[in-house]
């Protein structure tokens, strides 16, 4: 499969140069939907302007990163494209191999599941065969490259394309089973944006399994095993800050970084849900709201990692998409990620109801946001709240297809538990429902 | 006994008849105005409230006709009806169906036109608080002894008149109009008349002295307009303004009708909405109050024969103004742009370096965990 993947990379590399090329570059780059005031290629450039002009980059209210960008930067910033289109390309290798490592783990247990006689008859439909599961990883890769959003997330030059290499990469750590390097990976990526804190779950419960220790809140492995990922991962995530520190040698880089995303003082228009209703709250609810929001983030952590506890990467898959959802300024460039998720489930396709609708308002939304941005800011005939309902639906739309997946997902479980056609008590046939 | 009791008489008459030129005299310099001044604001754009324009034109021809001057007219249109491309009948802006009565007329002369039509031009105007390079045209030079009409009409709320379909002005940001116009001595008496939707909410806040106010509708009650033209395809005229018109058609400079007959026009069966009005402000019995106060530019002149003895000698006001030198105190710019340094650019002076430490630091951690991950066996290698 590397001959694929090769030429994949070629194809994708080439798309990324030719826009850049182009005059689109310069366009694309100022668009809202693409960059937020924390990913903005522009803000960088000053950043590293101001330090070099020998003020802190923190000061005012221009740069949002963290310092290890700064350092990044310092010695890339004449090849800052080649940094973009290589960070696009060790996600997709990194997604490629995790997903193909995966697979392998999914089709090991099905085996086993087969030979333990523990699906009923008629579930053989729903059983997976190699054949099928071949070509998920070049997929894979194929969906995150040649995603609209992702090469539009890249030509912008958008800080979020390394957030995701460093996601991909914990994904491929964590699959693979290696904890220290999950937990360094986690630890960099929670450092950068604070939201993928909620993956810690989710990976301490795929490398439990893989390590056949009981998730068992009762069992003293259990918590040595969270205490030593916790070790690993707060370690790494103070010597990270610790570093920084030094970079700089001022810790002002913390309210300026994580104080910006915590407290969203920046209401520039975005595809999130944040801005407009802080455009027009009360400053006496403004503090109350907030913590809703962010908790609004971190809420559906621990219901889904019980409910999910045995399937991980379905777990990450959903936290990489609420993140994405509800982060206090997304861009299309955390959408481009949970989406490259896709084609591991598409064994589940047949259950999926409202694929049609999604894909729709989805399609509809992303033409509908440059053509009501020009008429708001423009052309001055609509105003924000045509902007914020599209925003809107593009959201619900996004909650509608994670939610669709979800569905699916337990679905299968539950035919490969109870068996495919399903009767109710009386004989007739049953409909299955989330609740 | 005849000669005496007759030059007796006569120079009673004569000192009668000189005691009462001295009285009218009196009364001419201390009762009422001497000047008029009219504002005639229109606050709606678009072809569809071409009554509202219609309306302000038709006052604004009433007054103009009673003699007031374009010089003491402040006309504002925000928008151009008569040129209109939508306009059937260009260079027109009829007020009566069939074309009757053509109330745009060859002499407009319209002061605020378009988009200058907004609230803060209006309040500059009622206050005086313009920019020095505001053409005379352009202000309301009222003095205490001006008798102002105002007339807005648009389309309005409770407590609101809407403006240029972007802003509003609020009923107390033109009750403390008037109360600054008061403070400021800028009129002598003000008549207001208000032709929009719950008009009567407009005049609610006053609360300066000498003001009488006219509205076409009371809080709760839509004004409506009058009949459209099918030719034009708009309505014309709102009904409050169309019998005003004619009510004021009927006013010539010389009439003797007073305000309580303005009060009347109207009434519901023509107009559908209650016309209100607000007299409590008022120093002066309505009934007094010529319309020709307000509507016209009525001089008073007496002609008499006798010689008047002016009581209070006329005093030069002298002129404060320091005639000293100006103070010329030397101003110079705060060294703002440091042109020495851009001139002679060097490149980069201080190139920004991460610390040595932080570089150690870094690599040397990565080499760990690489190590770490992929077994101790790759050191041998190395060292």
């Amino acid at each position: 499969m590397a001959a694929p993947l090769t030429l994949l990379l070629i194809v994708a590399v080439t798309v990324r140069a030719a826009l850049f090329r182009s005059t689109l570059a310069h366009l694309i780059a100022e668009r809202v939907e693409v960059v937020s005031p924390l990913t903005a290629w522009k803000r960088v450039v000053e950043g590293l302007a101001l330090l070099d002009l020998g003020v802190s980059p923190y000061a005012g209210d221009v740069f949002h990163e963290t310092p290890l960008i700064i350092y990044l930067f310092h010695f890339l910033v004449d090849y800052a494209e080649i940094t973009f289109m290589v960070a696009d390309g060790i996600s997709a290798v990194a997604l490629y191999y995790a997903v193909q490592d995966y697979n392998k783990q999914v089709f090991r247990k099905q085996k086993y599941a087969l030979e333990a006689e523990r699906y009923p008859a008629d579930c053989h439909e729903l059983v997976r065969s190699p054949a099928e599961m071949h070509y998920i990883p070049l997929k894979v890769a194929m969906f995150y490259l040649l995603n609209p959003f992702t090469v539009l997330s890249c030509v912008a030059k958008s800080t979020c394309g390394l957030n995701n290499a460093v996601v991909s990469l914990f994904v491929l750590a964590t699959v693979k089973g290696n904890a220290l390097l999950s937990a360094i990976f986690l630890a960099l990526a929670t450092y950068q944006s604070i939201y993928p804190l909620t993956l810690c779950a989710a990976a301490l419960l795929y490398l439990m399994q893989r390590q056949f220790i009981p998730v068992n809140a009762r069992r003293l492995s259990f918590w040595w095993f969270v205490a030593q990922y916790a070790f690993m991962y707060l370690g790494s995530l103070f010597v990270t800050v610790g570093l920084s520190f030094f970079l700089l040698g001022s810790w002002d880089f913390l309210p300026s970084v994580y104080g910006f995303i915590l407290s969203v003082p920046d209401l520039t228009p975005n595809i999130g849900l944040f801005w407009y209703f802080f455009a027009e709250m009360f400053e006496h609810f403004r503090l109350f709201f907030l913590c809703v929001f962010q908790i609004n983030v971190f809420i559906y952590t621990i219901p889904l990692s019980i409910k999910l506890k045995d399937h991980p990467v379905f777990l990450i898959f959903m936290q990489l998409a609420i993140i994405s959802i509800f982060k206090s300024y997304p861009t299309v460039g955390d959408m481009a990620l949970y989406m490259a998720f896709l084609p591991v489930w598409s064994h589940l396709t047949r259950f999926l109801r409202n694929v049609f609708l999604v894909s729709c308002v989805l399609l509809a939304c992303s033409a509908l946001f440059p053509v009501l941005w020009h008429l708001w800011i423009y052309a001055g005939s609509a105003n924000s709240n045509f902007y914020y309902a599209t925003t809107l639906l593009f959201n619900v739309s996004q909650i509608l297809l994670v939610s669709d997946y979800f569905y699916a997902f337990l679905r299968r479980e539950h035919h490969l538990t109870h068996g495919l056609y399903l009767k109710k008590k009386d004989g007739s046939e049953a409909t299955l429902v989330l609740k | 006994m005849k000669i005496p009791t007759l030059t007796i008489l006569l120079s009673s008459l004569f000192s009668a008849d000189g005691i009462h030129v001295q009285d009218t005299a009196g009364q001419f310099f201390s009762s009422g105005h001497t000047n008029n001044w009219v504002v005639l604001v229109c606050t709606s754009r678009f072809w569809f409230n071409y009554r509202h324009v219609a309306n302000t034109l038709s006052v604004y021809r009433s007054v103009k006709r009673l003699g007031i001057p374009d010089s003491h007219i402040v006309l504002m249109l925000a928008d151009d009806m008569a040129c209109s491309h939508r306009n059937p009948k260009p260079a027109t802006v009829f007020s009566h169906k069939n074309m009757e009565l053509n109330v745009y007329g060859d002499d407009v002369e319209v002061d605020y036109r378009g988009y200058e039509v907004t609230v803060e031009n209006y309040l500059r105007v009622l206050t005086g608080r313009l920019p020095a390079s505001t053409p005379r045209s352009k202000r309301l030079l009222s003095d205490d002894r001006s008798n102002i009409l105002i007339y807005l009409t648009g389309h309005g709320g409770n407590g609101f008149l809407k403006f240029q379909d972007s802003e509003e002005i609020s009923n107390v940001e033109l009750a403390d109009a008037f109360e600054q116009m008061w403070q400021k001595r800028r009129y002598n008496e003000l008549l207001f008349i208000i032709d929009t939707c719950q008009g009567a909410s407009m005049y609610e806040r006053f609360y300066s002295p000498n003001i009488i106010a006219i509205a076409s509708s009371q809080v709760g009650e839509d004004s409506l307009s009058h009949q459209p033209d099918s030719a034009i395809g708009v309505h014309l005229m709102d009904r409050f303004t169309f019998y005003l018109l004619g009510f004021l058609e009927d006013i010539h400079p010389a009439s003797k009708t007073n305000m309580n007959d303005m009060f009347k026009v109207c009434p519901k069966s023509q107009c559908v909405s209650t016309v209100g009005h607000r007299t409590d402000l008022f120093l002066r019995d309505p009934g007094s109050v010529l319309i020709t106060d307000f509507f016209g530019s009525v001089r008073k002149v007496e002609i008499t024969m006798e010689t008047i003895n002016l009581t209070e000698p006329i005093t030069l006001v002298e002129d404060n103004s320091n005639n000293g030198e100006l103070q010329k105190a030397s101003l110079s710019y705060v060294d703002q742009l440091p042109v020495s340094e851009i001139i002679h650019q060097k490149p980069k002076q201080k190139d920004w370096h991460p610390p040595d430490g932080f570089i150690l630091g870094l690599w040397t951690l990565i080499l760990l965990v690489f190590f770490k991950t992929y077994g101790m066996k790759h050191l041998k290698h190395i060292f």
